[in-house]
């Protein structure tokens, strides 16, 4: 079976700095993959060890996805071919724009049986995109996916939601965003990081492909500020454990909060 | 013409608070119901001035299958906007809705900001690090609203509205469903619970949780938990988790216990009236964010505290 998998480069939400005027800087940020697209990329990996056939790894985004140790490094996870969508004109882009410049790519990768992505993206986290995807392509499309068998050209799936699990069968092709406990991403191995340089990587930029709509965005954004602090009081609460309990039981008694 | 702003959502609780919201952002809520004559009495009880009726779920049907009836319909009535339950369900079509009407979708809306005639919403972005304003762009908005960012109306019986019935449109593709499996009732309720014990990653093993969970006992409190003991660790179920990517908590106590203080979690925890920090570094960031903190070894302070509230009872 011939699967793609969708992920993105995002700046490392860890890295991300808070200025004293309330803006925020990416500019110390490292570009990583998507934690929870690792487990898409992953869940690919077994599905084709398990059935044969091969993963086509796809992303689209701004400069930092053509740096060579990001290429290598989701190259190292498994995928065989690398796809992607490197434009500046993506940095921005909603989610509506990176749904339909997938749906762009999809279309110049051939025949396949079904596109994984991951659950949101560690950034922004909207959950969009791979359910747009989907409906852009006019796929069966389904989220929360927590388990996936393939059988006879169709998809056996679970989908975990708040109050069950759904059992389906889902037509091939399709387009499915799973859990982040559909699996634990393996660590790349050695031999694993040493072939990801030999493997072919295609690149593209928004010139070279027909995105519905063009760049329209469909989102403005206005701001992107640091939360509003609430001021805390901040005390202290000094001595031996039991001494520091009872301190702390007085305080919470007076707040009436026990 | 007046401008309705509509709701869609599977879980009763939750369509009664975004049709709370929705009066406040158009002239006129309606609510698109799915389910009985019950149902549709309940969304107007609600505060629905306006029910679109889409009929009874037969059993073989997914909501999901209903993408296709909503998007015919929002295409044909463009209402301001939809806000929808932010269930798993809800997310996966309100996207699929977005990309069929090539509309704007504002995800996990934490708030909405009437600014003259243009609505402005605001929601987290980089692990909770930072807040988006944003606003739409089409005629249509369509907007992912979860539990708490609006209480809901007293429910009013006596209140009833237009009934629009809504035709059902086949869609193109349909999955089958095997089976449905109840998952065991979730015991947990984070975002109701008045206070909240949450252990973080200074819980050296999973039994060590016991003690945190005898500590809840004692206090009445619900146990969260911060993403990587119910990911990775898998320690406690997912339900348990607080931040970004899980629950939002406001309770009026919330004691963290060996919590570092992640961006990450604590955006699910600013709105705690009373927040505690128990952890062994000083320097760990939930100090700052905390009302009352225990330096010291959570091995020493959590019996201690035990013992201190059982010889209070």
């Amino acid at each position: 079976m011939n699967i793609i998998v969708c992920y993105k480069l995002v700046p490392d939400p860890e890295d991300v700095v808070a200025k004293p005027d309330g803006s925020i800087s990416l500019d110390q940020a490292e570009w990583i993959i998507s934690d929870y697209d690792l487990m898409a990329i992953e869940a690919a990996v077994q599905l084709v060890e398990a059935n044969g056939g091969k993963v086509m790894a796809l992303s689209v985004g701004p400069s930092q996805l053509a740096n060579s140790k990001a290429k290598k490094d989701v190259l190292s996870r498994g995928p065989d071919e690398l796809y992607l969508v490197v434009d500046d004109g993506l940095r921005d882009a909603d989610t509506s724009l990176t749904a339909r410049t997938l749906a762009a790519a999809v279309a110049k990768l051939g025949e396949f049986d079904l596109i994984l992505t991951g659950e949101g993206s560690a950034d922004l986290y909207f959950q969009q995109v791979g359910m747009q995807l989907g409906e852009l392509l006019g796929l069966p499309t389904f989220n929360a996916i927590s388990k996936v068998e393939w059988s006879g050209g169709k998809l056996a799936v679970e989908r975990s939601l708040e109050d069950e699990v759904e059992a389906l069968e889902v037509p091939a092709p399709a387009v499915l965003a799973v859990t982040t406990d559909i699996n634990q991403p393996r660590l790349p191995s050695m031999k694993e990081i040493l072939k990801a340089g030999k493997k072919p990587v295609v690149e593209w930029t928004l010139g070279d492909l027909a995105v519905q709509d063009g760049l329209a965005q469909r989102v403005e954004v206005l701001s992107v500020r640091s939360p509003k602090q609430v001021n805390r009081k901040q005390i202290r609460i000094e001595g031996k454990p039991e001494e520091a309990a009872q301190a702390l039981i007085g305080h919470l008694s007076k707040e009436g909060v026990l | 013409m007046a401008k309705e702003m509509w709701v869609f959502a599977e879980k009763p609780a939750l369509q009664a608070e975004l049709l709370a919201c929705a009066k406040t952002l158009g002239d006129a809520a309606a609510a698109v119901v799915l389910g009985n004559q019950a149902a549709v009495d309940q969304a107007f009880a609600q505060g629905a001035d306006k029910v679109f009726w889409l009929g009874e779920k037969p059993d073989h049907l997914l909501l999901d299958d209903y993408v296709p009836t909503l998007a015919a319909l929002l295409k044909e009535q463009k209402p301001a906007g939809m806000l929808v339950g932010a269930t798993r369900r809800g997310k996966a079509i309100a996207g699929r809705l977005g990309a069929a009407l090539g509309v704007t979708v504002l995800a996990d809306v934490k708030k909405f900001i009437a600014e003259g005639d243009s609505l402005q919403v605001s929601h987290m972005v980089f692990g909770g690090a930072a807040v988006r304003l944003e606003k739409a762009v089409t005629d249509i908005m369509l907007a992912t609203v979860s539990f708490g960012i609006v209480e809901a109306l007293p429910p009013d019986p006596s209140r009833k509205g237009e009934v629009v019935k809504v035709a059902f449109v086949e869609p193109k593709w349909k999955a089958v469903l095997r089976e449905r499996k109840p998952r065991p009732p979730s015991s947990v309720n984070l975002a109701a619970a008045k206070k909240v014990v949450c252990p973080g990653r200074g819980i050296a093993k999973k039994e060590d949780l016991e003690m945190i969970f005898e500590l809840a006992r004692l206090l009445e409190a619900e146990v969260g938990a911060t993403r990587p003991l119910t990911e990775g660790l898998d320690w406690l179920p997912r339900e348990r988790y607080i931040g970004v990517s899980g629950a939002f908590v406001k309770p009026d106590l919330y004691l963290g216990v060996g919590v570092s203080g992640q961006a990450q979690h604590t955006v699910g925890i600013t709105e705690s009236r009373v927040i505690v920090a128990i952890n062994k570094d000083g320097e760990a960031p939930l100090f700052s964010q905390s009302d009352y903190g225990i330096v010291g070894d959570l091995y020493q302070i959590v019996p201690a505290l035990i013992n201190a509230l059982k010889a209070r009872k």
